[in-house]
């Protein structure tokens, strides 16, 4: 057929074509060869699904190989990689799993920006696995897995020590010690599990499956097994803890309040040997996320459950404080052992009486120790000046934090005219030095301090820093490393001016001292009372004592916030507490014991 | 019957044959896991029984004398428009468009078949115009011509098939001498009602397009097709996978993957290669329609062979694009290869007729 226009249209046309098969040539080219490595490593993140296998973390047991801290399995539901959740899952899910439409879609938002399963809730009830497992076929985007999760085999017990663990939160995985960590790992966010996380968390494995769209699993590839974490093992003996805890609840119901610290440690090595703070919690709270009323509870709470107080609690020292006082005085010769001081009730200068108005007479320094007689106290400290005390306040190292491997020691204050300048824009009058000498005023210790002085004069004038952790071991048992403890060292004072706070501290708990009836204990200890004055309400109590009186192996140093005098709060929660200590626990079940092998018992 | 030997178009007829076969490989890749399943490969079967049958019809309408097609083409017409009536009225549903009719135990596509006759009747249409159409009022009757069922088709709503009527229309018209600067006016005009055609687009309609403008905005949605796709062609890398080794294909992350998106098996278990291969092939088949088209023995068998070019030069585009994520998602398959038995039987039938202007031209140069 002869048409020269639509010859010649037929040939633009066919140019056309030739030029669209070259575009889709270079299409090709561009999708396969220079971005083929883009979207081969797409197509592997379709089909390979990367299960994490959280490494269980390391045990915890106490001095004796008691477990405290182990782990349980339980089932995690996890949102698989790359998927969406459809609305009609996430509509099926929340009933099962009791949680709202928002929250589960708040989760799979995250879920789509990685590569890693996203743990939706952890630790599901046995009522939950099953009605998932019965519904899996309409839950393809989610996937039912085991895992090893924390439990504390004590509710509630040395929580403080032991603190807890939760799921990395967004911010420290980027910033931080946790930074790098993947989504959903259980990392340790406070006491212990914090401080140890490194130790105790392990190495997390994975397990890689090839599967379909339908995430079925078509065929299992090469993996890694979890290692999982070390063991500490702790200074803590949980029969003491469990002693103090129990006496602590109960005389704390009694006396209707309910903040208080205590503390054990053994004055020769400066392990301690229970550490207790009220109000508390239970560290199985925060497993698996913590609950609303849990956290309501916690947050409601004027006391603050999570503070540790025996670390981050400052209280005036109330007469503990004369232990420093008396130091002073007798090792700088400012007064002597035996010379008598009159007590009229009160002090010749200045109108400052004792605690109870009354006036004891002539005293020397043991009987004005034992009868805590403020009068006598007052003229020491007036004699030494209040640069002498402050120094005295510092070789038994108040003022500085102890060193204690828990997060958020609190350092104390040691009042002085400097301190006073600073934070009340005054000048330091004679009164503040009395005030200062008898454990009033701006001075701030807390009840690790106490401990840590109080261990000073039992172990005859060394102090032994206080520590929790005795050692890591690995899962066959071998002892990884022992943690460094702070260097013990010498408070400097003569071993004569020692012995004599010693004699004073013994005469507290006999006839004619403050809490003589602890004469009733089958050995003999020796103590000091202490009363904070409290602006805000009623006093604080302390009480701080060692035992036995003669090769102290235990000092224990407790207060109760606004439990009125010392020996009438503090003081029998101390007693019996050590009266179960001296005669070996005799109400505690045996089971409870550890065999002695902490080792032995890690499977 | 020598003659015919002689006077085929062979590298037509190779080209096609090796198109269809690779089409059965493709789609028994495809649809493995059924075919595991079941025990035989279902698709595969019915695509190879159906090319079998068809060639019988290739060889009918290549002995017809296509000359005859003209006597009967206001027939075609009116069957065509019953056809689509037809399917908007008992078609059923099948991804929010209507475009399946059941008769008895067979489903068919009335849209594929109505590609055919629209090429046909527009021919015989335009054919029976003066020469030169070189007055845009030439134009007005054969534009009303196509409207009418490209509205009917664009209801159901089937915007691919709308588009391939469209490219046929199109196709004609350039050939009849319909002049550049009316496109440049038709585009403007285009441009200028593309708000209100917006407003005519169905929901999912304007859903693809704006999925096509940015596939992530619904990953897992309108975007999931196109995004998989890409990442199985572009994992083809140089050389491919291999044969049924594609696990975008074969673990089901390819969606449509024996029917709309097989040129993506094709991508991710053959490589750049076989792609080119595939594409090497097409471009020989719009070459030799081509070719047919401008040796054509009169102005019908050239009208004729062009709207074959057309309509089998849009497919490919458009399939191959949107595989490649540069086309929307129309729905549109790809001719020999995509499994469908409709669309398989109307492009033998073009084949057939390309085969069948081929063999007069050869005649008249004797």
């Amino acid at each position: 057929m002869e048409n020269k226009l639509s010859a010649g249209r037929l040939k633009i046309l066919l140019a056309l074509s030739l030029f669209a098969f070259v575009i889709l040539v270079g299409r090709m080219a561009w999708l396969q060869l220079y971005k083929g490595l883009y979207y081969g490593a797409q197509a592997d993140g379709n089909r390979m699904r990367s299960v994490l296998l959280m490494a269980p973390r390391g045990k915890i047991y106490d001095c004796n190989g008691v477990v405290l801290a182990d782990n349980i399995p339980a089932f995690v539901l996890t949102i698989m990689p790359g998927h969406k959740l459809s609305d009609d899952e996430v509509r099926r899910l929340a009933p099962i799993l009791g949680m709202t439409e928002e929250d589960i879609r708040a989760k799979v938002a995250k879920a789509k920006e990685t590569y890693e399963p996203v743990p939706l809730k952890t630790e599901l009830s046995m009522k939950e696995v099953t009605i998932l497992e019965e519904n899996a076929r309409d839950l393809p985007g989610v996937s039912l897995d085991s895992q090893a999760i924390r439990r504390y085999v004590y509710p509630g017990l040395a929580s403080h020590v032991l603190g807890y663990v939760g799921e990395i939160s967004e911010e420290q995985m980027t910033r931080g010690r946790y930074k790098g960590l993947p989504q959903g790992s259980i990392v340790g966010k406070d006491g212990l599990e914090w401080v140890y996380d490194g130790d105790l968390r392990g190495v997390n494995g994975r397990k890689t499956e090839e599967v379909d769209v339908r995430g079925r699993v078509v065929q299992q590839l090469a993996g890694q097994p979890p290692r999982t974490g070390r063991n500490l093992v702790l200074t803590i003996d949980y029969r003491l803890q469990k002693t103090l805890e129990d006496a602590m609840d109960h005389h704390l119901a009694e006396l209707g309040v309910q903040a208080a610290a205590a503390v054990a440690m053994d004055p020769n090595t400066g392990a301690v040997k229970a550490l207790a703070s009220r109000p508390d919690f239970d560290s199985n709270w925060f497993v698996g996320g913590i609950s609303a009323k849990n956290w309501n509870r916690i947050n409601n709470n004027p006391h603050h459950p999570l503070n540790n107080k025996v670390i981050d609690g400052e209280y005036p020292a109330g007469s503990t404080f004369k232990v420093i006082t008396g130091s002073a005085g007798l090792e700088t010769h400012k007064v002597g052992p035996e010379e008598l001081i009159f007590d009229s009730g009160r002090h010749w200068l200045i109108d400052m009486r004792n605690a109870g108005g009354e006036a004891l007479g002539w005293l020397n320094f043991q009987r004005a120790f034992a009868m805590s007689d403020n009068v006598y106290f007052y003229e020491v400290g007036r004699r030494v000046g209040i640069d002498t005390l402050d120094e005295y306040a510092r070789k038994y190292g108040l003022g500085k934090k102890t060193g204690i491997t828990l997060p958020g020691e609190a350092s104390g204050v040691i009042a002085s005219p400097a301190v006073k300048q600073k934070l009340l824009k005054e000048e330091w009058y004679l009164g503040d030095t009395f005030n200062t000498a008898i454990g009033q005023g701006l001075t701030l210790v807390t009840p690790i301090q106490l401990a840590q002085m109080l261990s000073a004069v039992a172990a005859g004038g060394t102090i032994h820093p206080p520590y929790l952790v005795d050692k890591v071991l690995d899962n066959e048992g071998a002892t990884v490393s022992v943690p460094a403890r702070p260097a013990a060292r010498s408070l400097g004072i003569s071993e004569d001016t020692v012995t004599r706070i010693q004699n004073g501290l013994k005469d507290v708990t006999r006839a004619g001292g403050t809490a003589a009836w602890f004469s009733g204990l089958p050995q003999a200890i020796a103590g000091k009372t202490g009363t904070a004055e409290n602006p805000h309400g009623r006093d604080h109590s302390w009480f701080i004592a060692y035992a036995p009186a003669d090769r102290p192996t235990l000092v224990l140093v407790c207060i109760v916030e606004q439990g009125g005098f010392g020996s009438t709060a503090s003081a029998p929660i101390i007693y019996e507490v050590l009266n179960n200590y001296l005669l070996g626990y005799p109400n505690l079940k045996p089971k409870a014991e550890g065999d002695g092998k902490p080792a032995a018992r890690g499977k | 019957m020598q003659r015919y030997l002689r006077n085929m178009d062979w590298i037509l007829v190779l080209t096609v044959a090796a198109l269809m076969v690779t089409g059965l490989i493709l789609i028994g890749s495809a649809t493995h896991a059924d075919a595991v399943a079941s025990g035989q490969n279902r698709f595969v079967l019915r695509q190879g029984l159906f090319i079998g049958i068809n060639i019988a019809v290739v060889i009918f309408m290549m002995r017809i004398d296509y000359h005859s097609l003209t006597a009967i083409s206001k027939q075609l017409y009116i069957f065509m428009l019953v056809l689509l009536v037809a399917v908007a009225l008992f078609g059923h549903t099948s991804l929010g468009a209507q475009r399946w009719i059941r008769v008895g135990p067979v489903t068919f596509q009335p849209s594929e078949f109505s590609k055919a006759l629209m090429i046909i009747c527009l021919a015989s249409f335009l054919d029976k115009q003066r020469e030169y159409m070189d007055s845009l009022k030439d134009y007005l009757a054969p534009m009303a011509f196509v409207l009418v069922p490209f509205v009917l088709v664009l209801r159901q709503p089937d915007l691919g098939t709308a588009l391939v009527f469209a490219s046929i229309a199109c196709s004609m018209f350039w050939v009849c001498g319909f002049k550049v600067k009316w496109i440049g006016i038709a585009g403007a005009i285009g441009a200028c009602s593309a708000p209100l055609l917006w407003h005519l687009l169905h929901e999912y309609q304007r859903n693809r397009i704006r999925v096509f403008l940015d596939p992530e905005l619904d990953p897992y949605g309108a975007g999931y097709h196109v995004i998989q796709s890409k990442i199985a062609i572009g994992s083809g890398m140089l050389f491919g996978k291999g044969w049924m080794q594609g696990t975008q294909s074969q673990l089901s992350f390819l969606p449509e993957n024996h029917t709309d998106f097989i040129f993506a098996v094709a991508g991710e278990e053959f490589g750049f290669i076989g792609v080119t291969i595939i594409l090497l092939l097409y471009l020989v088949l719009i070459w030799r329609a081509l070719r047919i088209a401008l040796n054509a023995e009169d102005r019908f068998g050239q009208l004729l062979a062009t709207g074959v070019t057309g309509m089998l030069l849009f497919h490919v585009l458009v399939n191959v694009g949107m595989t490649a994520g540069i086309m929307p998602v129309t729905g549109v398959p790809l001719p020999f290869l995509s499994y469908g038995v409709s669309s398989l039987t109307t492009n033998m039938v073009m084949v057939g007729l390309l085969l069948n202007i081929h063999m007069h031209q050869a005649r008249l140069q004797f």
